[in-house]
């Protein structure tokens, strides 16, 4: 038992990380250890996981995806229009569709024209910004219907409806990473994209799909944020993509391809959330939070590179 | 610690992996200006004996003495400031850069930059020409094939002033026509007073160049002497610990059926109108020198590289050249790919994910992997072609050299296909194993497959082919049959006679 967890933690040194900064926060302040702090955690870090799962199928195919921030917002401000007019499920699916265009977008160009995929979503990161202005004028969309508002705010049996979402997001990608086609050959694109062609393997095909991954989730995100803001905000997501692709690293997947987890990510996200959290409680400065944020993805990495 | 003209000794060397005994106190002790062979089976410890040497790895026990003084290296860098110059079995180049930068990287001149581009592809180009190797200086290194890239690695070695010369199986990616140009590099080399450690599977060459020789088996030594004490039966016996009576079995009936036939293929730059058969149950032997076409004739089949012919035929019907290798593998063509580590192996993937990665379609349902039965499959593979690895979870990158080969091979067993390409099939395989591959072939061949079998050996051709076609410059110089088929009209040929 004892040796399964630690073996369990040489895997995943992030565990050991997030037992850390909980052990820290609990100590520096009694309103950290605490139910309810722990459900407003874990769904604020919602928003970020579901993003950070979907960049881990990227950068676990050798890509990167700087877009989901922009693709965020769009997809917000698109499915807030329609569903501000009264049509909740229409709105979620026009949500959820643009989000995967962008994506698939992404995917056929990076793919098909053999570009580098950091160009490629810099490119449509700043043209999918740029339709959000246009498509609201610069102004926040409001006054969403009750009914979508629970995706962000209700709750079921007092665990907010965000946590199920994220959870559900996570054991569908754990299950598509290691029990299916997709999952196999997300890994070996990355670690060998030209091993992978001459397996016979319809390359293009699965990049376009892992990028359409990605820009879904952003997608589905964007969702949840809306519904607990009441509102869609042309400027939502800006910085989203630094977030999750730090979640995703400090998970230990690799950033060259080939290697990682989901689990990882999870836990990488978890990390980033617990901090964000806890220098809230404890008074943290903002203007200091995002060097703390920094230097912890630095250690992360530096403690990898020694393994 | 002094012995006389004793350059190099490495003593009760131990070294474990987890779920390896990787080597058990092995002694290995080297004289000066001498070309010692290193030689065993695959996995047999030989590529972690030099790494342990050069400071990659670290000795569980055991102690190095170079020139008599005391030596522990931390890492690669140290050793070579101490004179002892490696090419790895796994080669190691800067893709981005190019040849001459890559030569020159990190040698003692270390502000090679300030040299100017211009000053540094000279040297390199007076070097290579000097080696006598066709490469451009100026070449980026992702240009380059595996041969082209292996030459490289030579004459980066042969840019330092060395002691000690590593070199781990230099010849496995190279034609016989480069070896021999290694060959008197090396003895030229041995009379500057150079010693040189040389690993090869080929014991041809053991005999050729090797003054002294170190068997080496499951991670113990075996024997050790001058190269005179052994005769080639006790040299196999003492690699594989049993007798081999017949290296090249040949075992085919050759049909009177075409498997496949294709009229001028052409790949633009590198194949010019080639037109050849191959019968069901026939192994036709492609031959010919680094860069003459070969390696490309075997992608274009496959549909892994653009090209074009004016006519196609696999299995009596007419068909178009593939444009991607999975339109191949529906149709039943197979590609044994020549380079393991750029086209033939996920290195980060474990040895079932590899072995699995082509034939995913008949362990799925609606995208669902059905592992258990991957692992049996692979389970199979591995206790076929007797590949070692602690577990089926092993990541490919933590097999020897070798044993990585046999993935690449299992990797094209597992369907039963109508033609199938072998490129440079025995590529770092050892004795015992090389005579297994070529059993298998014998055993696809007279299921009716048609084999084509690509390699830069020329025994090996010579011995197993049933037609050899002979390429130079991307043209076809020959078609050997029968009593033909010998080393020396292979060899000119290849030279373009
Ligand atoms: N980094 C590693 N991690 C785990 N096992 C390793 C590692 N490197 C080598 N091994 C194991 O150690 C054994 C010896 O490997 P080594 O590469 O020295 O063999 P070799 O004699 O060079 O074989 P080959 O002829 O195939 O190149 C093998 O069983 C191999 O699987
Ligand atoms: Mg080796």
């Amino acid at each position: 038992m004892l040796k399964k967890f630690l073996n369990l933690l040489r895997k995943f040194p992030i565990i050991l990380g997030f037992i850390g900064v909980v052990v820290l926060f609990s100590i520096l302040t009694n309103r950290f250890f605490t139910l309810s702090n722990f459900l407003n955690v874990f769904r604020q870090i919602s928003i970020n996981a579901i993003i950070a799962f979907g960049m881990t199928f990227v950068i676990l195919s050798g890509g990167i995806d700087l877009s989901v921030g922009s693709v965020f917002a769009l997809a917000a401000v698109v499915g807030a229009s329609i569903i501000k007019g009264g049509n909740v499920f229409l709105g979620s699916l026009a949500a959820l569709g643009v989000g995967a265009a962008m994506g698939a977008f992404n995917g056929a160009i990076i793919a098909k024209l053999k570009l580098q995929p950091f160009i490629v979503t810099l490119a449509t990161m700043a043209i999918a910004r740029s339709f959000t202005q246009v498509y609201t004028q610069g102004r926040p969309i409001t006054g969403l219907p009750s009914t979508f508002r629970e995706i962000g705010r209700g709750e079921l049996f007092s665990v907010p409806v965000p946590i199920y979402i994220m959870f559900a997001v996570f054991f569908i990608s754990l299950y598509i990473l290691s029990n299916t086609k997709l999952g196999l050959y997300t890994y070996s694109i990355g670690g060998n994209e030209e091993a992978t062609r001459l397996s016979g393997i319809k390359v293009i095909r699965y990049k376009v799909t892992i990028y359409t991954i990605s820009g879904l989730l952003s997608a589905l995100s964007a969702l949840i944020l809306t519904a607990r803001l009441n509102s869609a905000q042309p400027i939502f997501g800006t910085g989203y993509e630094l977030d999750a692709i730090a979640a995703v690293v400090l998970g230990g997947t690799s950033l060259s391809g080939g290697k990682g987890t989901i689990i990882g990510t999870l836990f990488g996200a978890m990390v980033m959330g617990v901090i964000n959290n806890g220098m809230n409680l404890v008074n943290v400065s903002p203007f200091y939070q995002q060097a703390v944020k920094g230097a912890v993805i630095l250690l992360a990495v530096m403690a990898e590179r020694s393994e | 610690m002094d012995e006389p003209g004793v350059i190099l000794k490495m003593e009760g060397i131990t070294k474990k992996f987890p779920g390896v005994l990787a080597l058990d106190k092995v002694n290995f002790s080297m004289k000066k200006e001498e070309i010692h062979a290193l030689v065993g089976e695959n996995g047999a410890g030989k590529s972690t004996l030099i790494k342990i040497l050069s400071g990659v790895h670290k000795p569980d026990e055991g102690k190095i003495f170079l020139d008599g003084e005391y030596v522990a290296f931390s890492n690669p860098i140290h050793a070579i400031e101490k004179g002892i110059s490696v090419i790895y079995q796994e080669l190691n180049l800067v893709e981005e850069l190019s040849v001459a930068e890559n030569i020159y990287l990190g040698k003692e001149n270390r502000n090679w930059w300030n040299l100017g581009k211009k000053v540094l592809i000279e040297r390199a180009e007076k070097l290579l020409s000097k080696l006598n190797f066709p490469i451009s200086a100026s070449e980026k290194v992702k240009n380059l094939n595996v041969s082209e890239k292996q030459l490289v690695e030579i004459a980066k070695a042969m840019a330092t002033n060395a002691k000690v010369i590593v070199m781990d199986e230099p010849t496995a990616t190279i034609t016989e026509h480069e070896a021999k140009q290694l060959f008197s590099l090396m003895r030229g080399l041995k009379e500057q007073g150079v010693s040189i450690i040389f690993i090869s599977h080929r014991l041809e060459e053991v005999f050729e160049i090797a003054d002294s020789v170190t068997v080496l088996r499951d991670g113990k030594l075996i024997s050790t002497g001058k190269i005179d004490q052994y005769d080639k039966n006790r040299l196999i016996s003492d690699v594989v610990g049993r007798t081999i009576s017949d290296m090249y079995p040949k075992e085919n009936t050759v049909t009177d059926v075409n498997a496949f036939e294709v009229e001028e293929l052409s790949v633009p730059g590198y194949v010019n109108r080639l037109s050849f058969n191959v019968k069901k149950g026939e192994i036709l032997g492609i031959a010919g020198l680094v860069g003459c076409g070969k390696s490309e004739v075997a992608l274009a089949i496959y549909g892994g590289i653009k090209a074009h012919a004016k006519k196609a035929l696999l299995d009596g019907e007419r068909v178009s050249l593939p444009t991607r290798p999975d339109i191949s593998l529906e149709r039943g063509v197979l590609l044994i790919p020549e380079d393991r580590k750029s086209q033939g192996l996920v290195l980060l993937l474990s040895v079932t994910k590899n072995i699995v990665l082509p034939n995913t379609k008949f362990i799925t349902k609606l995208g669902h992997i059905r592992w258990k039965e991957g692992r049996k499959i692979s389970g199979n593979l591995v206790k076929k072609l007797n590949i070692k690895t602690p577990t089926l979870s092993q990541k490919a990158e933590n097999l020897s050299g070798g044993n990585q080969q046999k993935v690449v091979l299992a990797k094209g067993l597992v369907r039963k296909p109508k033609l199938i390409i072998f490129a440079e099939p025995t590529r770092g395989i050892d004795v015992g194993a090389k005579v297994e591959v070529y059993k298998l072939m014998n055993e696809l061949a007279n299921q009716g497959v048609g084999i084509i079998m690509i390699s830069s050996e020329l025994p090996e051709i010579v011995s197993m082919s049933d037609r050899v076609l002979v390429m130079h410059r991307g043209v076809q110089k020959a078609i050997l049959e029968g009593e033909n088929i010998n080393q020396e009209n292979i060899m000119a040929a290849a030279m373009g006679g």
